[in-house]
């Protein structure tokens, strides 16, 4: 505001073209209306262009919207609310703690970066012109349709290549670090966190609406807004430990011996610990459909988790579903699990053949990619099951095509992706 | 003992620095998690707390019962056997006769003495599974042993995510079911500032006994009117194994929400801490949407804002205002009449002069696309002209053609 010494007379806001601009935004993508009428313009001579604080007030530079058209102040509005949208100053602000670099501006700059080019890849074409000087996924030489923190990864500075002078600065809403322009958590008309939580469920839930024009990057992020994918190793690991660690195996309380406490307390009965090591039989679906590196990975977390929760060597079993086990020979050759050839692709025949077992599997952990038909009651032990992802389960409602037998209810299925 | 028998300097020099080091400040600083904790408890609902060990539960737990003024006893789950919950069986005289009582533990004898308390159940998921279950029926049916614990005493658990959690125990789904899931954090500003010497006092919410009534009737039209727009979410089991026991939407937990809406809202508390709640009772996503709906609910009746153009108070946010004037376009449309349209029109003036255009350029071109033959184009609409620049600025059409608002005339 202090701009009085210029030469010229200072530019004042032209609200009226931004505000043109987002409802042309809004035009071509009317699942962001919610979010983009929800920004706050804030006019600020310190900001290059265009950008956003964590609180989802917008700041625009005077002479950035003076000198730019309406088509690209559109793109540059669905840009800016995309950051927010994604939530990647929050993401940002986990990346930057876990990797260690907090408030280190190269490395904010690396982040800002990779949240262009999550955004970039897909929000422009279709009635938003692609402006200028934008960093792409294929300006960069990297993969597209990656996330923010592959990107991340990817990116050295470095290695930028030149003309990279119209750098979008897109504020703290995108990577976090705070501005000087920034006005704060104490300023006027900031969203709360639950309130920008309310306004990304909206546009996630327009999203998940009919089956509209949303490029698939969209779609994906509605799908996954609130229920972010968990690492399959983690849950994996959580549902084969659980089922161990039910009645019956593992550690648990029992008052076959007397407790170590008793000889201070007579009269009173205590029990005492107990260690059961579970006995965990793994059925591989080796058919053709699964990769090499898929059931090696696999493979190899089960058997970490079984060793981890006190499974000796001998008490994991692997009963290969098909004659082909190319990978699961030498791997298992090296984790001293003995491979048995099992009874074809059914995983019918699997389950009976690990069952036949004596002792009787504790737990049975399937690693399948689900097209098999399943056995039609329980069996008598926990199931735990890994499934490989395949493209049909993009399948839309409506569509021809195969769907196979999904696992049944008795088994708890994690996906491995 | 006979180390202490005489006075040492350097101990007292030691006790000296520990005090100084024990000496700090509080600030007051707004806390939604404690707050959303202190509504629970108040409701009677039990809560479980999940987060990594050591940020700091405890301390807050021991600041929540000194201002609900109750005596906190807190039990680790995980150094414990079955039967300190379950209750120690011990054997008398004649076990045929008499039979074998199952004796409490102390502190469950001084809590239900006290007739009131704070239960804090630390470590939950760290503990095996039989304590695990011993534990499980005094949450749910607040009994150790032969003992019940009286009504007075509140429970709060906690628990480390599945993620950290070493043998990664998890609630079963009718389990999860019952409690009050809330996520708890640390601020890494508010840990720093507190190694500095300034702790944060959060002031806890109180309870109006005015708003009791309103409150209640509010949580009922809340929650009813949402689950009568929707009815598949008054139960959904959780589906996928990332979901598996977090909250889920159930008539139980339904009830326990509409608790928590009344509670929150004879307190005055935030909308953040309404949202822990709800999101941590019936799920994220129905959660959600129960506050999109409470949102819509919050804005101005469309009718109010026909009644009287002028005084007409507008959301100031854009999408809520946004919202509230395709409310009125929607309620002319669904009784259109001269005089309801011209005041929808004036409305739409207003809204224009008072905020950003833009966001009026699409209820006008609905209103606009509503009018009668034998209507005339109230005056009114001349004062739309930004909008209709903006509009046409917006759809690359050249100048003097007409487009949004301008349909009507």
């Amino acid at each position: 505001m202090s701009a009085s010494t210029e030469a010229t007379a200072p530019l004042s806001l032209d609200r009226e073209k931004l505000y043109a601009a987002r409802l042309r935004a809004v035009r071509a993508r009317p699942y962001l209306a919610t979010a983009l009428f929800a920004l706050r313009v804030v006019e600020s001579r310190r900001v290059p262009t265009m950008a956003v604080d964590r609180y989802w007030r917008c700041y625009a530079s005077p002479g950035f919207v003076a000198r730019t058209s309406v088509d690209e102040l559109a793109g540059v509005w669905v840009h800016e609310v995309a950051h927010l949208i994604r939530d990647h100053h929050g993401r940002g602000d986990r990346i930057a703690r876990r990797e260690g670099f907090e408030g280190r501006p190269a490395d904010r700059l690396r982040l800002n970066i990779a949240a262009d080019c999550e955004i970039n890849d897909d929000i422009y074409g279709d009635g938003l012109d692609t402006p200028e000087g934008i960093v792409t996924p294929a300006l960069l030489n990297v993969p597209k349709d990656e996330l923010m923190e592959d990107y991340v990864r990817r990116i050295r500075l470095e290695s930028l290549p030149g003309g990279l002078h119209l750098w979008l600065d897109c504020g703290s809403g995108a990577d976090g670090l705070e501005r000087e322009w920034d006005l704060g958590p104490d300023g006027a008309d900031g969203l709360s966190e639950q309130e920008q939580d309310a306004v990304r469920f909206k546009v996630a839930q327009g999203l998940a609406g009919p089956p509209g024009e949303a490029p698939a990057g969209w779609r994906r992020w509605a799908e996954e807004a609130f229920q972010p994918p968990q690492p399959w190793r983690e849950l994996l690991g959580s549902a084969i430990r659980a089922a161990v660690g039910g009645a019956g195996a593992g550690d648990d309380h029992s008052y076959g011996r007397p407790s170590r406490r008793s000889v201070a307390l007579p009269g009173t009965i205590l029990p005492s610990l107990r260690r059961q090591p579970p006995r965990v039989s793994v059925v591989i679906d080796t058919s053709g459909s699964v990769s090499d590196a898929e059931l090696g990975a696999a493979l190899l977390e089960v058997a970490a988790i079984s060793r981890a929760v006190g499974g000796r060597r001998d008490l994991v079993r692997v009963v290969s579903c098909d004659a082909a086990a190319r990978v699961a020979d030498p791997l298992c050759a090296a984790e001293g699990i003995t491979l048995i050839g099992g009874g074809g692709t059914d995983l019918r025949s699997g389950f009976t053949t690990a069952l036949r077992r004596r002792p009787r599997p504790d737990v049975v952990v399937v690693l399948t990619d689900g097209q098999t038909p399943w056995p039609a009651t329980a069996p008598p032990c926990r199931t735990v099951v890994g499934l490989f992802p395949r493209p049909y389960y993009r399948l839309r409602p409506g569509d021809d095509g195969y769907v196979p037998d999904t696992p049944p209810d008795w088994a708890r299925t994690v996906r491995i992706s | 003992m006979t180390i202490f028998a005489t006075p040492s300097a350097e101990l007292d020099i030691a006790a000296d620095l520990l005090t100084l080091l024990r000496t700090t400040d509080t600030e007051p600083r707004p806390n939604p998690q404690l707050e959303a904790v202190t509504l629970a408890v108040a409701a009677d609902l039990p809560v479980l707390l999940w987060g990594e060990p050591g940020i700091g539960k405890t301390a807050a737990l021991h600041q929540l019962a000194e201002s609900l003024d109750l005596p906190l006893t807190t039990v680790i789950a995980s150094v414990h056997e079955p039967s300190d919950f379950s209750g120690l069986p011990i054997v008398g005289d004649d076990p045929a006769e008499q039979g074998v009582p199952l004796a409490p533990p102390d502190w469950a004898v001084r809590l239900v003495r006290a007739g009131r308390g704070l239960l804090f159940l630390d470590e939950l998921s760290t503990a095996t599974p039989a304590v695990q279950a011993a534990l499980l029926r005094l949450v749910l049916e607040r009994r150790i042993g032969s003992l019940q614990l009286p009504p007075g005493v509140r429970i709060v658990a906690a628990a480390n995510p599945r993620a950290s959690a070493a043998d990664g125990w998890e609630l079963s789904a009718p389990l999860a079911n019952r409690f009050v899931h809330l996520q708890w954090t640390h601020d890494p500003e508010v840990v720093v500032r507190g190694l500095g010497g300034t702790w944060p006092r959060a002031t806890l919410p109180r309870l109006d006994p005015e708003l009791l009534p309103g409150a209640v009737d509010f949580a009922r039209r809340a929650v009813t009117g949402l689950l009568t727009a929707r009815p598949t979410l008054v139960h959904r089991l959780p589906g996928s194994e990332t979901r598996k026991g977090g909250a889920w939407p159930s008539p139980r937990s339904w009830d326990m929400t509409l608790s928590l809406i009344a509670f929150a809202t004879a307190a005055g508390a935030t909308r953040d801490v309404l949202a822990q709640l709800v999101r941590g009772t019936v799920g994220d996503g129905p959660g959600l949407e129960l506050l999109a709906w409470i949102d819509r609910m919050d804005l101005p009746d469309p009718e109010v804002l026909l009644a009287d153009p002028a005084g007409a108070e507008l959301p100031e946010r854009g999408d809520r205002r946004q919202a509230a004037l395709e409310g009125v376009v929607a309620a002319v449309n669904a009784r259109p009449d001269r005089a309801r349209w011209d005041a929808a029109w004036e409305l739409l003036v207003r809204a224009a002069e008072t905020g950003p255009p833009d966001l009026v350029v699409v209820p006008a071109t609905t209103l606009a696309a509503l009018r009668r033959e034998e209507w005339e184009v109230p005056v009114a609409i001349e004062r739309l002209a930004g909008v209709v620049d903006v509009s046409r600025r917006a759809d690359r059409v050249p100048a003097g053609a007409g487009a949004g608002a301008g349909a009507g005339r």
